[in-house]
């Protein structure tokens, strides 16, 4: 304990449990890596391993990922939002109408698109703050108004197709090298990164997470700092849903069904604690990705495709991996009270004087 | 204390990492097939006829897709399978210019590309296998009726919605035949039943009320099939007014058997899955091209091709004899 400023603490940053999950995700690339490569009859290099199949994990799990950056500051104030992905849906289909019944130029529509979202992200913020309902509830309830205005608006029929290639660029095209969303992404991610770990209101996101009542009493104004949260994850839905829109060419009411689970699976994933206060934007990152690489890998295993059963084997491998990482988890306490344990043990009882 | 966890760890990715071989290259053709929703029993049925004809051929038949109704999954099921180097995709679309993206994905790196059931945009397939034809559907129901009344009598339809894009041009080619071949028929009313059954049952009630001489009721929408039958059941006209449509079968067992129904016309789903596949592996052979008038199909024989339509050519008519054999 001579000098403990000069050295890296090597043993904390390596039982971090980011440094878990990036064990994990690396552990799990290769194995798809190894496994689900192949050469096909025409001899071409197949599956897993080709850079198509990179890009495409890229590409598909790109909404899933903004959902889940936007659920990161949310989870942290110990709230949750079941609605992104709802409001995906609807602002994917307000995005459709915007361009081709109301004729706005795509940008136009973006613009409009994104401050719905903000507004459906406000419309969560002022019932949760307000009315000081939990926003389990709220967002339980907003979730089917969002998803139900937009079968209303399209009666559930109509799909908008038809967009230009330069839009559908946003969703299928590359851009120095990488899928153009990949950029978007990034983006994104460095945003609420630098918000969550680099600002003030990002200290103030983990100490209402840790006790509203005393964030409150420390000068914190609480509700404006959750209605922020809540905007932002509005906002980052409608982002995602023009992403969505542009990579399958369609807006239709379905959009982006289901995927608030996958997103809140990835948070977790990530080591935020769903009772709030804490929680890192790298954490959400290496979880987000180690549940894409896991449903596009499994698609990829020659067991897996024989079985015809991709999309149900990897809605029960995601469940294996949340399960086995948060076991993992709690691996570097155990380890650290053993330790202290043996030391307890092998000292004789006189240090205690 | 050096991290012997971390040494092992790093040991056994070594391993992972240097045994990487690629798994013997799988000489067999190999086809995807997709449903529209992968539980549903008529694309199981289709799937049914589909192993069979990879069997045949001594292809690998993939058959995946959402399970449930889902663009978006159906996208990334392709581009998946694209990836996988698959040589034939056949895909029923769900929405047709979510898929063709897609599609064209595919066939811009040389796979195969069909469609069967539903199609997608003509420029990111090949061809389609198309089930029915309006023409052999209307046919098939007027032929059907004519013969069932000795081809003299009163008839009514029953249809979704009088202006329904589907059962008007079923209707315009039943009148077309009916003015052809059967002039001893008369087509008496055309009812709608909004795809509701128990508004197709009531509105056969009251065709029966109005028109004592009618013999036959002809629905052309699948709830219909039902409504009429339960119609003529519980006015105990069982045989003197006779009921066929066009439906599912499961949906109309219990009325066939009951002998209120006497033909439901639909197509072979499982003969729709055989041929999709001796369709697709032709195409991936070089056997199938653009321009093709017919193509044989195995043990159902040759098929006609109109223009880049691979007709599944006549209606089936599901009966007394083979109807529980289906299910769906």
């Amino acid at each position: 304990m001579s000098s403990p400023s000069r050295q890296i603490d090597w043993k904390r940053i390596l039982f971090r449990y980011e440094m878990l999950l990036l064990v994990v995700l690396v552990v799990e690339w290769l194995l798809f890596y190894h496994f689900g490569t192949t050469t096909n009859r025409r001899g071409i290099v197949v599956g897993f391993g080709t850079m198509d199949r990179q890009f495409d994990i890229l590409r598909h799990s790109c909404e899933i990922g903004l959902l889940a950056l936007a659920l990161t500051p949310v989870i942290i104030t110990a709230g949750i939002d079941l609605s992104v992905a709802s409001l995906l849906g609807l602002c994917a289909i307000l995005f459709g109408k915007f361009h081709f019944d109301a004729g706005m130029p795509i940008p136009v529509a973006i613009v409009l698109t994104l401050a719905c979202g903000c507004t459906g992200g406000a419309l969560n913020a002022a019932l949760i703050t307000t009315l000081r309902l939990p926003p389990l509830i709220v967002t339980l309830g907003t979730y089917s108004l969002f998803r139900g205005l937009a079968e209303a608006i399209t009666h559930g029929a109509v799909t908008y197709t038809g967009f230009s290639d330069a839009f559908l660029t946003v969703g299928q095209g590359r851009w120095l090298g990488l899928p153009v969303q990949a950029w978007i992404f990034a983006g994104v991610a460095v945003s609420i990164w630098l918000l969550v770990h680099r600002t003030v209101h990002g200290r103030s996101f983990r100490a209402i997470g840790f006790s509203p009542e005393g964030a409150r009493f420390a000068g914190i104004p609480v509700n404006r700092r959750l209605a922020t949260v809540y905007m932002l994850a509005g906002l980052i839905a409608a982002l995602a849903a023009v992403i969505y829109t542009a990579r399958l060419g369609q807006a239709k009411a379905d959009a982006g069904m289901g995927y608030e689970l996958f997103a809140i699976t990835a948070v977790v994933l990530g080591g935020t604690s769903i009772f709030g206060g804490t929680g890192t934007v790298v954490g959400t990152l290496l979880g987000v990705a180690a549940i894409a690489v896991l449903k596009n890998g499994l698609a990829t295993l020659p067991v897996v495709i024989r079985m015809n059963a991709a999309e149900e084997m990897s809605g029960l491998m995601t469940g294996v991996l949340l399960l086995v990482a948060l076991t993992g988890s709690i691996v570097p306490g155990v380890l650290s009270k053993l330790r202290a344990r043996r030391q307890a043990a092998s000292t004789p009882s006189q240090t205690l004087a | 204390m050096k991290n012997p966890i971390l040494r092992h760890l790093a040991r056994a990715l070594l391993l992972v990492g240097a045994a990487t071989s690629l798994v013997a290259a799988d000489t067999k053709l190999m086809v995807a097939m997709m449903p529209k929703a992968k539980g549903n029993a008529y694309f199981l049925s289709c799937k049914a006829g589909a192993d069979r004809a990879a069997k045949e051929l001594g292809v690998d038949l993939l058959f995946d897709g959402p399970t449930d109704t889902n663009a978006a999954k159906q996208n990334e099921i392709v581009e998946n399978w694209i990836t996988l180097g698959v040589d034939v995709i056949a895909v029923a679309a769900e929405n047709k210019e979510g898929i063709s993206t897609a599609l064209r994905k595919a066939r811009s790196q040389g796979i195969g590309v069909i469609t069967y059931d539903a199609d997608a945009l003509p420029d990111a397939r090949s061809f389609f296998v198309n089930q029915a034809t309006p023409e052999g559907i209307g046919y098939a129901l007027m032929d059907e009726a004519a013969r069932l009344c000795g081809e003299e009598g009163e008839f009514a339809i029953i249809t979704a919605t009088l202006t329904a894009a589907n059962q008007r041009e079923w209707q315009k080619h039943i009148e077309a035949r009916l003015g052809d071949k059967y002039p001893k028929m008369k087509l008496v009313a055309v009812r709608p039943c909004d795809d509701l059954k128990d508004r197709a049952q009531s509105e056969a009630t009251a065709l029966m009320s109005a028109n004592p001489k009618l013999k036959l009721l002809m629905a052309i929408c699948s709830p219909g099939v039902p409504g009429a039958a339960e119609a003529v059941k519980q006015a105990g006209k069982t045989g003197k007014v006779k009921v066929i449509g066009l439906g599912l079968p499961n949906e109309n067992k219990r009325y066939v058997h009951e002998g209120v129904t006497d033909a439901v016309i639909l197509w072979n789903t499982e003969d729709l899955g055989y041929l999709t596949v001796y369709a697709g592996v032709a195409l991936a052979n070089g056997e199938l091209k653009p321009g093709a008038s017919r193509i044989e199909a195995g043990s159902l024989g040759s098929f006609e091709i109109q223009g880049d339509n691979i007709l599944l050519g006549k209606p089936f008519l599901f009966t007394k004899e083979n109807i529980d054999r289906f299910n769906f």
